[in-house]
């Protein structure tokens, strides 16, 4: 939406803890898989266990269970940071994942911790964090220790239907919420109560954000009054 | 009997998923029994598109998961359930053991090492499965993850499970948006994919990231491009690189906005998006793989 490119360097690389079995010091005895609560530890009566990477939490449950010590631990990269700088007083820092990954939470997590640390470093006055969609755990971590909440939504029963959720998880996570109506003026505004901030369509902007440059208008003057 | 799974999937949310889902649901159900499922357990908005349900015929609050709990108030300082927990939802402060809910992701490894037993893993509600048996001549199974729960794949899961029962010929599954957790649920052990998306920049990278998933399980896929008129050569540069998967257009119009402000279904009126998704379905029909077709 800025109009960047991620560098091809990432600046952090996010690792997840997997458990991978020494055959030599197994003795099937199959207490891992019979307590992995992911089932993500599949172990045929007798046989050695397999582990289900993609169903795997990190949790570390079956390392330290493990009586004889079978259980080894693997890094692997699950997500990365990026850092660009879009002029003297404005850093993006962006998180990916890497590969099919089942948990976000930590990529976000780590993301988060990153931009906070530089934030601190640069005393920059304000972070505004960019959530994914929804409200499970990738949405908890980006909001978790947040002081104050936008919760974006437009004038249709969608809009009202998913707004009441994310104020409902902004209230359990105690940070205070302000609601901005995106293209206020079509739908029924009536259907988004205790609204702050309006922004009514525009064509400018829609034409802008389908071509990628929301970046090159002049924002100020299209959403200040 | 099983029935044909397809997945309405993206990457990006906001370009047309559940449009597209809702009016392919109500179109196959014409001449077939089909079952809708609403697989975006975080923000469920099918039944919206279905024209809204004032009344569930069952709502069932389901766990599929645990979370550890503090139950003595004073704890040994032993540090092994803080040192074990790889979420850092676990502290200790003057003896008092604090757990997080919002961390916790119930693995259970603080419960087996802790000696004194202080901490009990208890179930949670994470959400309630909602079933309509009937809405336009077919049954809609949708859920509703809890604000602050986790587990959202895991109620994927079980929903599938459930929509089993109905024995329908087809399945239609709309996923939620990103890549994560509850995407991948949806999206595992289906028979199709249909992905969509929108001629902008992020549409375009997202469709890439879901398709990864997609092409992980093997799953045959097409691609609808909505929107297309708002930016055509970004809409030209993904139809071509589509190829053969290219499955058709949609276009922008305002109009959709009023349709669902009145909770009216797009196949009840006589917008344009209406005879261009039912010119999608009929080559959806067409691109089913063989094995799938016979079942029809």
């Amino acid at each position: 939406m800025l109009n960047q490119k991620l560098s091809s360097k990432p600046v952090k690389k996010i690792f997840a803890k997997f458990p991978v079995l020494d055959k030599i010091k197994c003795h099937r005895c199959g207490l891992c898989a019979e307590k992995c609560r992911f089932n993500a530890i599949f172990a045929p009566k007798d046989k050695y266990p397999i582990f289900l990477h993609q169903l795997c939490a990190n949790c570390g449950l079956c390392w330290n269970l493990c009586p004889f010590n079978a259980i080894k631990v693997k890094k692997k990269i699950i997500g990365q940071v990026f850092a660009n700088k879009i002029n003297d007083n404005f850093y993006l820092i962006t998180g990916q994942t890497v590969g099919i990954v089942d948990e976000t939470g930590p990529v976000v997590r780590q993301t988060r911790r990153y931009a906070l640390k530089l934030a601190q470093e640069l005393k920059t006055n304000k972070v505004i964090i960019d959530t994914a969609p929804g409200t499970h755990c990738n949405v908890i971590n980006a909001l978790l220790g947040a002081d104050e909440s936008l919760a974006v939504t437009e004038p249709t029963p969608l809009g009202a239907h998913d707004l009441k959720l994310i104020l409902a998880l902004c209230k359990k996570l105690k940070i205070p919420a302000k609601i901005v109506l995106n293209q206020s003026d079509l739908g029924d505004e009536k259907l988004i109560p205790n609204v702050h901030y309006r922004i009514p369509y525009s064509k400018k902007i829609s034409q802008a954000y389908f071509k990628g440059k929301l970046n090159q208008l002049n924002l100020k003057k299209l959403l200040l009054p | 009997m099983n029935s044909i799974k397809i997945v309405v999937a993206s990457g990006k949310g906001g370009v047309g998923k559940s449009m597209l889902a809702s009016t392919l649901a109500m179109l196959f159900s014409l001449k077939r029994s089909i079952v809708a499922i609403d697989a975006d357990v975080d923000a469920p908005n099918l039944s919206l598109w279905l024209g809204g349900i004032k009344k569930w015929d069952k709502i069932k609050r389901i766990s599929v998961s645990e979370k550890a709990v503090a139950i003595k108030k004073k704890c040994p300082d032993c540090q092994k359930c803080i040192d074990i927990c790889q979420f850092g939802a676990l502290s200790l402060k003057n003896n008092q053991l604090k757990i997080n809910p919002f961390l916790c992701e119930g693995c259970g490894a603080c419960q087996e090492v802790c000696p004194p037993g202080t901490i009990k893993m208890r179930k949670v509600t994470n959400g309630e499965i909602m079933v309509k048996n009937n809405i336009f001549g077919f049954p809609l199974i949708s859920a509703q993850l809890y604000p602050g729960q986790t587990s959202s794949g895991k109620i994927v899961d079980e929903i599938k499970k459930q929509a089993q029962d109905f024995k329908s010929q087809v399945a239609i599954i709309d996923s939620p948006a990103g890549t994560s957790c509850p995407v991948i649920s949806a999206i595992n052990g289906a028979d199709f994919a249909i992905l969509i998306t929108e001629p902008t920049p992020a549409g375009f990278t997202d469709l890439k990231r879901v398709l990864k998933i997609v092409d992980h399980f093997k799953i045959p896929w097409a691609l609808v491009v909505n929107k297309w008129n708002m930016n055509i050569p970004q809409s030209r540069l993904i139809i071509s690189w589509a190829d053969t998967h290219f499955l058709g257009k949609i276009s922008y119009d305002q109009k959709i906005f009023k349709a669902i402000a009145n909770f009216r279904p797009i196949l009840k009126t006589n917008l344009l998006v209406k005879r261009e998704i039912n010119q999608i379905f009929i080559k959806l029909l067409k691109k089913l793989p063989p094995v799938n077709k016979k079942l029809l």
